[in-house]
This record gives C-alpha cells, structure tokens and sequence, in this order.
C-alpha cells in the first residue's frame, strides 16, 4: 500500500524534515520510542506484500540494537551506578542505556530513510527542486535518464568484447583490464551521443527566458489538511522542547525533565507526528477491505 | 503559400575545401509533404540542419532562407524553437527527461507556457499520439518505436507549422516504421501540417510524398512529383546509385520501358503489369542453382531451450537449427522474437538451459577461453559502435590483429587487405564516430574479419543505412561467402534477405519455421515477402527481387 | 581576479564551518550536533549551486556534466566486486581539470545524490556531497596554471582527496556514533578507518593512472569538436 505517498510532494517533504529534526534534536526515550515505532511500522506498512524483506530488515536492525548496546560500555565508563567491574573497568547501567538510546536513533534514521527511499522518488524530488534550481534539477533528471540506459549499454560492450576474443582468461587483472576497456568505450558512447540531447533541448527552446515549470501533481485538500495538522504538532513540539519538556541527560546520572501537566500531552503529540504515515496506510488498507466487503 | 523559401543556399564546413550545400534552390508550400533523399554525405542533413536555426552547423555559409516571408535570422526565438520542429534519427539520445510526462512537457516550459495550458495540451496530444497508457511510465521502459512516437509528440505540443524529421524511421523496426510514417500522414492530412521528411526507406514514403528531392553532392538533381522521380534520374543517368533506393515500383517501372504515369504503390504496381504484360510464355521464374547440402555443418542447434531468468517465460523453445558449410542463412521474425537471443547464444554470450550446439562439430562447453573467437565465429552486433574502443579506426584494428597475435608485418597486410576490402582505406585515421552510419558499420565489419573468422553471425546488418550503402554491403559478403565464409543473418529486412541468402527462415513463437530456398520461402509467404514479390505473384510464380519481376516480364514481352 | 573571488569564497567556508560548528555547540546546550553538522554540509553546498543557477547557461555543458555523472555512477557497476574501489573521485577530478571547478563541483555532489537514489539515500548524502563536490572544485582551482596535468601533481592529489573525503566522511561517522564531537573521538575513528582510507587513496591513483589519458582523450576531443 502506498497510501501516504500519493500525498504532495510538498507535503511529504516538510514531513521528512520535521520528523527528521525531531527524531535527532534530543535523545529523549519518548521520542525516540516514538520515532523507532513510526518508523518500523511504516516500514511494515510499505512492505506488507514482502515479509521476507520486513524480517530480514528487523532482525538485522535488532542484532545491531544489541550489539550497539553491548559495545557502548566497553569505551564510555561514565555513569554512577556500577554494575560490575571487567578488566578493571567499570561497566555502568547509564552506559548500556545510552548506547540503547544511540542505537535507537540510528535505527530510527535508517528505518526513516528506508521509507524515503520508497515515497519520495525522484519525479517527486525533481518537483520539489524544479523551481528553485532549475537547471540543477534538468541535469538530475537527466542523469537519472542515463544510468539505467548506459548500463544496458554496458552488458552489450561487454558482450561485443567477448565476442572479439578480448577475453583471455578468468584472472583478476583481467577482469580489471576488460573493466577498464567497457569504461573508456562506455564513457566514448554517452559522450558523443549526448550532443544529440544538446541538440534536441536546444531544438525545443531550452535556455530562453522566463522558464516555467510543469508537473502532474495537484495539490488537493487533503494535502492541505496533512500539512497542517504536521505543522501544528511541529510547532507544538517545538514550543515544547523550547520549553526543556525534551531535556534528558544519560550522564553521569540518568536524568529526565517533567514539565509539569502539559508534558503528557507534549508525548502524545510527538507519538501523533511519528505515527501520521503509519496510520494513513492501515486507515487506507481497513478502508478498501471494507469496500471489498460490501461488494 | 510559401512556408520556406531556399535560395542559392551555399555552405562549406570548417576546414573543408568540399562544399557541403552548393547552391540550393527549393521552395516548400504550406501543407507540403516533401520528402528529400540522396545517398549518404549528399549533404541532406545539413539543408535540414539549415533549417533549424538553433541547430544549424557553423561554417561558411551564403544564400538565404527564408520563413514565411521573413529571414531565418530575423525570427524571433520563440517564434524559431516553437514553430519549426525537428525530430532526429537516433531515438534513444533526443529523450532529455527520465519520465515521459515530463519529457512532453518540456518543449512547452521552455516557452514559458503556463501549468494549465501546459496541462490541456499535454493531455490532447497524448490522447492524439495514443500515448495515455504509457503517459506516467519512465522514458527508458519504453520500446524503440515508443520512444520515437514520444520524440515527435513532444515537438507536436509545441504546435509547430513545420516540422522537420532526418531519418526518424531508420532505427526502427518495419512494423513500429509504418506506423510511424502512418502517423505523419495523419498529421499531414488532419492538420495540414507541413512535413519535410529524409529518409532512405522509400517503400512507404514515396506514395505519400507531395514533392521529392533527390540530393546528390550538395546540389538538389530533382525536386517535383515523386511519380516523375525515377525517369528523371535515370535520364541523368541510367546506372544511377539513386535508382537503387526508390520504391519497388518505381525500379520495375524504371527496368522497363513503357510508356505511362509511374506506379508508386504495390497497388498501382500490380495495375501496371497488367495493363502492360502476360505471362503466357513462362509463368514461373527457375530457381538458379543455390547452395548444395554437403552434409557438413558449422552450426548445428538441436532442442534448444532459453530464458533469461528462472521465473520468465522462454524465448527460445525446442530450436533446430542447421547451419550449412558456406552458405548464407537469413532469419528473419518480428519484434521481440527472440532473433537477437538466438544469435548471442549461437555465438556464445548466453547459454541455453538445454539443448545441444556444436560449432564445427564440437560442442560450444568445449571451447575454451577465447578459443571460440579466433578464427572461428564472429558476430556483428546490431549497433557497430559497441565495438569501437579507441579514437581511431586504426588503432581499433591493431589491438584486435595483438589478440590474435599477428606479428608486425602479417598485421600490417591483414589490416590493409581488411580495408581495401571494404573500401574504407581512406577512413582508417578517422575517429569511429565521425562516420556516418554505413562506414561504421563498415569499419565494425572489417574489424570483425580481422578475426578471420570461418562463420559470420551478423545481427541486422542493414539497419539505418541507405540502399547504396546495402548495395555494397551485397557486394562485400559476395565477396567473402565466395572465399568460403559461412554467414548467418537475423535481419527485418526482407528485400536484402531475398537478394543474398541461399535459404531462409523464420522464427515465430520461440521456434524456427520453415527454412527453405529464398524463392519458395518468400512465394508461399502472404504478407511477409517482398514489395517485388507483392507486385507480381498474381502473374509469376518465384519472382522476388525487383531484378526478377523485370526478368519475368521482358521475357514475356508486353501485350499490345 | 575571479579566481581570486573563489579563493576567498573556499576560504571563506571552510573556515565557516568550524565556526558554525562553535556556534551550534554553545547555542544548543544539549550538545546535538548531528543536525549542525547536516545543515552545514547542505548549506555549504548551497552557494555552489546558486552561482550555477544564476549564470547563463552552455546547454551542452549541462548535459555533459549529465552525462559525466551517470558515467561515474555506472562505473560503480562496472567495478561492482571490489569494494570501496570506485572511479567517482577519478572522473570528478578529471572532469574537473578539463572543464573548470564548476563542472568538478556538480559532477562530484551530484554523483553521490544520483548513486544515493540507487544505493539508499541518508544522513551521509549532504556529507558526501560536499566532499566529493569539494574535491572536484578544489582540483579545478588546482589546475589554474595546468598544474594538475602533470603527473605527480595529479596523484598527490589523487591521495589527498581519498584522505580528505575519509576525514569529511568520519566527522558523520563520529556524530552519528557519538552525537557528540570530541577531539578524541574524531582520532579514533580516523584511525579506525585507516585502512578504508588507504583502499581510497589507493584506488584513486589507480583510477587516476588509468583513466587519465583515455578520460583526458575523450574530453578533449568533446572540448575540441563541439567547443564545450
């Protein structure tokens, strides 16, 4: 299911930049819970169809977890409650748990950029930058448009050279060799033949002024709502932090801030931004299982 | 009236003491469908290059051009990116965008049209190209014929009154080609457009044609009514290199002398032989003596079996495939057909799952390292770039004459004899890709039969280059079958696998079908057979090439 | 005189950075650099690409630095086995010494976006932006006076940038382990990555030996024929 990224680009973006900010700004574990949890679910979300990806991902990332967590107090031995000692250095409770919260975190960016990966594509991106950079994006766009033709390209000067008895045996260098060779003819193609691409932008009036910029994506009400229900709990959060509700320490003792009432509902606004994506693709996934029902 | 008027439109290269344009005079009507053709270097590309401003070459340059009463210079830039069209050859390299929305709408940002009307007109000429269901897809998941529709709807949007096209059929397969030429008619017929088109495949082309102009060293030698194309040439001269490249029509026409209007359809063809001949005193055309099965083999496939992946369907199912010693084989099959894979696996580069193949009687497993490749099985891949490694032709040849591990003196005679035999001596300090797209698939040839090879795969030899450039590509594997190479080709083009080959075949559903003599294989074929063929079974059995049908019909005599 | 302007313009971030750095340590007192850091490398690249944008533009010179791009990019398919051996840093200096520090800077940055979209955007994608674009950019700036077409100058240069592209590089490591930066830290994980630095270092001279006449050849003859 692909709920959420049938949303704006724009919308999508500022939601990137929001949950990334927040997910790295402090190390506090409500946050970070908050991030891990929306992370992974959409994770699961987005590759419902492909268990065998979602469980090969979670336990590499749990194995990193433990291992993050184990390795921490065997370099950082700051923190007052000593759980034992090994080869004369002490191994601290704050340790471990710091080294679960760095752990965290890093799980919780991959997991994000995992999803980013799959929702932002690059039509996506290049819309995004298509009006402040221009140019840089064509060029982008273009580079996209090569990659993939140059490596078909590739195998058939592969193949061709093959075909020459340019191969002379299985070693290494000359694999090596044979690499450099489909290099030199690869980088001779794309370069003579991208005069043609010159020549067929330049063909269509590339390179006049007052340049517009077209692009399939509507921004419909939707968006709008999404972006501002992301906007209000990012403010929210941030008057929060602002105001120390984020504030935890790990050394040398663990130590947390309590803002008072409000903080109970500073944690529920932060579950509420991690979560949004996860949400709209079960809401999306419950919505068309009921609809197939009625019918 | 007058869309563009040429006038003593001269032009010279930098460097170079030849000119390019000599004084070309040409007048285009709006709503014109005008068709240039000339052998290649004959200066085409460079009058439709003139015609683009933002394209034109630099050099030297006289005369003048003019648009619709104002000089090409003079246009303002709008007016000459937006209105005047230009749709190259290659359909791969003039896409700029990776998704094909993008890749429409890119003309239309350029002039800074606004999202909305960029939007309805993105949206109409989908609709009109039929674009629609591949609209969101990526530029590069698209197929050849695709990408070429997409080329020109792209220009299209822009609502141009002139749109020029430089071979924009000739890397497309035959099917995917009339369609594409199809599509211009429309837009020729429905919107008036005016349309200058070059092309060498004239078969489809010349019947649409309001005016043809056959180039040659720069100067225009005709321009007027395509019917009167092929008794203009030939009263410049009768042996005319031109002559070869016209319609199937218009050579038996051109073969015979009658006098009446020029046929330029298989239609009007087949009207003009009856009208003018029977065929009451020989119906059928002798087979001339082929190639004799000597027992001897050097491919021999049985049961093959091929796909690309685990979980794909097979390309190749249960092949048979004898290859005789000396003779030259064509297989011919439509898109897709799985005729390129057949040929990497005959040489090679992919292996078959099952089945057994043997070169020269021994099993392909068995050859060991590069073994295969020496004096052995070559193979001419469809695009001869994919072969050139250095900056010149030259030097291409001296690193194949080191693998083969020639000595200095044998290189020298092998690379000299490689070149005389092509006739490219003058090319070999050239950089390979400023040739034009026969001499590189020359220059791929001889750098292929430095080799030495005792069996030539080719794979679509005759793909985007001219007729003269075919007619000398019939000359040179004469030449080398003679010597005793054994030649197998996949090819579309059915005309050239009917002059050359000693037997044919076609694959169809992953098989291989009927492998018979090029006169029985085409005759018992409806719609797959020759323009020639088309023109004249209903009067005699196994005429195929256009040489025949004349045969055929001086022999005949004509009725009164 | 404009060469100048872009000395002064280098010197100008990468002594900004440090001090950015200063600044984001005592404004945030939770000591969160990671996001500093991020915002660093994505500004720093910024101004680069805004004097690009503004500037009329050669569209054939866009396309190559398209085209050059892509082709760093394929070479990681090329030279897919061998680990952390890759022509990116080659083709960007190369690119560099033939077309000026502009088309350096864009084929280096944009090289690691492009092969981030296949291999998996990160927190690392603004770092190696600035790192492989810097390389490119100072190597344009390098050969003001052709000296980088000389050999050695060539491969000493080759070395620095695979040690200047692993000390951008660990700054990310460091931040990303620690969330902290601290002197001692920074040195452990150069040390820690010294043999990755090597391979680099290594891999570009090989690249650079190799690629440098055939790559050279190519450009020049696109410079030659099509005035690029």
């Amino acid at each position: 299911m692909k709920a959420f990224a049938a949303y704006h680009p724009i919308v999508l973006f500022f939601y990137y930049i929001a949950v990334l900010i927040f997910a790295m700004i402090t190390m506090h574990p409500v946050l970070l819970a908050a991030s891990t949890a929306g992370a992974v679910l959409l994770f699961i979300c987005m590759y419902a169809r492909r268990p065998k990806v979602i469980a090969k991902n979670l336990l590499y990332y749990l194995f990193l977890f433990l291992l993050l967590s184990a390795v921490n107090p065997l370099f950082s031995h700051d923190g007052e409650r000593i759980l034992f000692f090994m080869n004369g250095n002490a191994v601290t409770l704050e340790a471990i748990i710091y080294g679960a919260a760095i752990a965290l975190l890093m799980i919780s960016v991959m997991f994000w950029c995992k999803c980013y990966n799959e929702v932002m594509t690059s039509d996506k991106f290049l819309y995004l930058f298509g009006k402040a950079i221009p140019k840089l994006s064509l060029i982008l766009s273009m580079a996209l448009r090569f990659l993939p033709l140059f490596k078909s390209q590739i195998g058939k000067i592969h193949q061709a050279q093959k075909t020459m008895g340019l191969y002379t045996g299985d070693s290494f260098v000359e694999k090596i060799r044979s690499s450099f060779r489909v290099f030199g003819a690869i980088l001779t193609w794309s370069l003579e033949n991208a005069v043609d691409t010159a020549d067929s932008m330049k063909a269509r009036g590339y390179g006049m002024k007052g340049r517009t910029n077209f692009s399939v994506f509507t921004f419909r009400l939707r968006d709008g709502i999404l972006l501002a229900v992301i906007l209000a709990l990012s403010g929210f959060l941030a008057v929060g932090i602002r105001g120390g509700a984020f504030w935890f320490q790990y050394y040398p003792y663990i130590a947390g801030a309590y803002t008072g009432n409000l903080q109970i509902f500073y944690d529920i606004a932060a579950f509420l931004l991690m979560m949004l994506p996860a949400a709209i693709e079960v809401k999306e996934n419950v919505k068309w299982k009921l609809l197939k029902s009625k019918i | 009236m007058e869309i563009v008027k040429i006038e003593n439109l001269s032009f010279t290269y930098p460097e170079r003491q030849q000119k390019a344009l000599d004084q070309v005079n040409l007048k285009i009507q709006a709503g014109e469908f005008v068709v240039i053709c000339g052998e290649s270097g004959c200066g085409k590309t460079t009058l439709l290059r003139m015609l683009k401003r933002e394209m034109a070459p630099h050099g030297e340059k006289s005369g003048e051009i003019t648009y619709c009463q104002t000089r090409l210079e003079d246009l303002d830039e709008r007016t000459a990116a937006g209105e005047i069209g230009f749709v190259m050859q290659n359909p791969e390299h003039q896409i700029v965008t990776d998704k094909v929305w993008h890749e429409l709408s890119f003309g239309l940002e350029n002039l800074g049209v606004p999202t909305q009307v960029i939007r309805r007109r993105v949206g109409e000429m989908s609709c009109f190209f039929g674009i629609h269901p591949w609209f969101k897809k990526k530029t590069t998941e698209l197929s050849g014929g695709q990408k070429q529709l997409l080329n020109l709807a792209a220009v299209m949007v822009m609502n141009p009154k002139l749109l020029i096209l430089d071979e924009p059929a000739s890397q497309l397969d035959p099917i995917a080609a009339s369609d594409f030429i199809r599509t211009l008619q429309k837009l020729n017929m429905e919107l008036g457009l005016t349309i200058v088109l070059v092309e060498h495949r004239l078969e489809d082309v010349f019947p649409l044609a309001d005016k043809a102009v056959i180039m040659e060293k720069g100067r225009v030698l005709y321009a007027g009514p395509p019917q009167q194309a092929g008794q203009a040439l030939k009263n410049i001269d009768s042996r005319h290199n031109m002559l070869l490249g016209l319609p199937s029509a218009v050579r038996i026409y051109n073969g015979l002398s009658v006098e009446d209007t020029c046929p330029l359809t298989v239609k009007e063809g087949r009207d003009f032989l009856d009208r003018h001949f029977d065929n009451h005193t020989c119906a059928a055309m002798e087979s001339p003596r082929r190639h004799k099965d000597t027992g001897e083999y050097a491919i021999e496939a049985k049961n093959l079996w091929f796909r690309y992946e685990r979980d794909l369907p097979d390309i190749i199912e249960g092949l048979d495939l004898k290859v005789r010693k000396g003779e030259f084989l064509s297989i011919l099959g439509g898109n897709g057909s799985g005729k390129t894979t057949l040929l990497s696996i005959l040489a090679g580069q992919k292996k078959a799952y099952q089945g057994r193949l043997s070169i020269w009687g021994k099993k392909i497993k068995t050859y060991k390292n590069n073994e295969l490749y020496k004096h052995n099985l070559a193979l001419l891949p469809q695009n001869p770039q994919q072969l050139f490694l250095k900056s010149t032709v030259q030097s291409d040849y001296v690193e194949i004459c080191r693998v083969m591990g020639y000595s200095k003196e044998e290189t020298k005679e092998h690379i000299e004899k490689s070149l005389s035999l092509l006739g490219i001596a003058h090319l070999a300090g050239q950089h390979p890709y400023d040739l034009s797209g026969g001499e590189q698939q020359k220059a791929a040839l001889g750098k292929i039969l430095l080799l030495k090879p005792s069996i030539l795969l080719m794979d679509e030899p005759t793909k985007g280059i001219d007729a003269c450039s075919k007619h000398n590509l019939t000359r040179i594997l004469k030449d080398l079958k003679d010597q005793g190479l054994t030649i197998l080709m996949v090819t579309h083009d059915v005309e050239f696998a009917a002059e050359n080959s000693d037997r044919c075949g076609m694959i169809f559903d992953h098989q291989l079908l009927s492998v018979d003599v090029p006169e029985v294989f085409f005759s018992d074929n409806n719609f797959y057979t020759t323009a020639a063929n088309r023109i004249a079974r209903h009067m005699y059995k196994n005429a195929i090439t256009c040489q025949d049908v004349i045969t055929m019909c001086t022999r005949n005599g004509g009725c009164p | 005189m404009n060469t100048v302007k872009k000395a002064i313009r280098i010197l100008l971030l990468l002594g900004g950075i440090p001090l950015l750095i200063l600044l984001g340590a005592t404004a945030w007192n939770d000591r969160r650099y990671q996001l500093v850091t991020m915002g660093i490398a994505v500004l720093s690249v910024i101004p680069f690409f805004l004097t690009f944008e503004r500037r009329e533009a050669n569209t054939r010179k866009l396309v190559l630095v398209a085209v050059l791009t892509a082709i760093s990019v394929a070479g990681r398919f090329i030279f897919g086995p061998v680990p952390f051996f890759k022509p990116v840093t080659a083709v960007t200096i190369l690119t560099a010494i033939y077309f000026g520090p502009e088309a350096g800077f864009l084929t280096g940055s944009f090289s690691a976006v492009v092969s981030n979209m296949f291999f998996g955007q990160g927190p690392w994608t603004p770092f190696q932006m600035f790192s492989w674009g810097m390389i490119g950019f100072l190597a344009g700036v390098l050969n003001h006076r052709g000296w980088m077409k000389q050999r050695p100058m060539l491969l000493t240069y080759g070395v620095l940038s695979g040690i200047m592209y692993s000390f951008v590089m660990d700054v990310w490591t460091v931040l990303n382990y620690d969330g902290s930066f601290g002197t001692a830290g920074y040195l452990a994980a150069l040390a820690s990555a010294v043999p990755v630095t090597a391979v680099y270092c290594v891999s570009n001279v090989v690249f650079l030996l190799a690629l440098e006449k055939p790559v050279g050849e190519r450009l020049m003859r696109m410079k030659k024929k099509y005035g690029i």
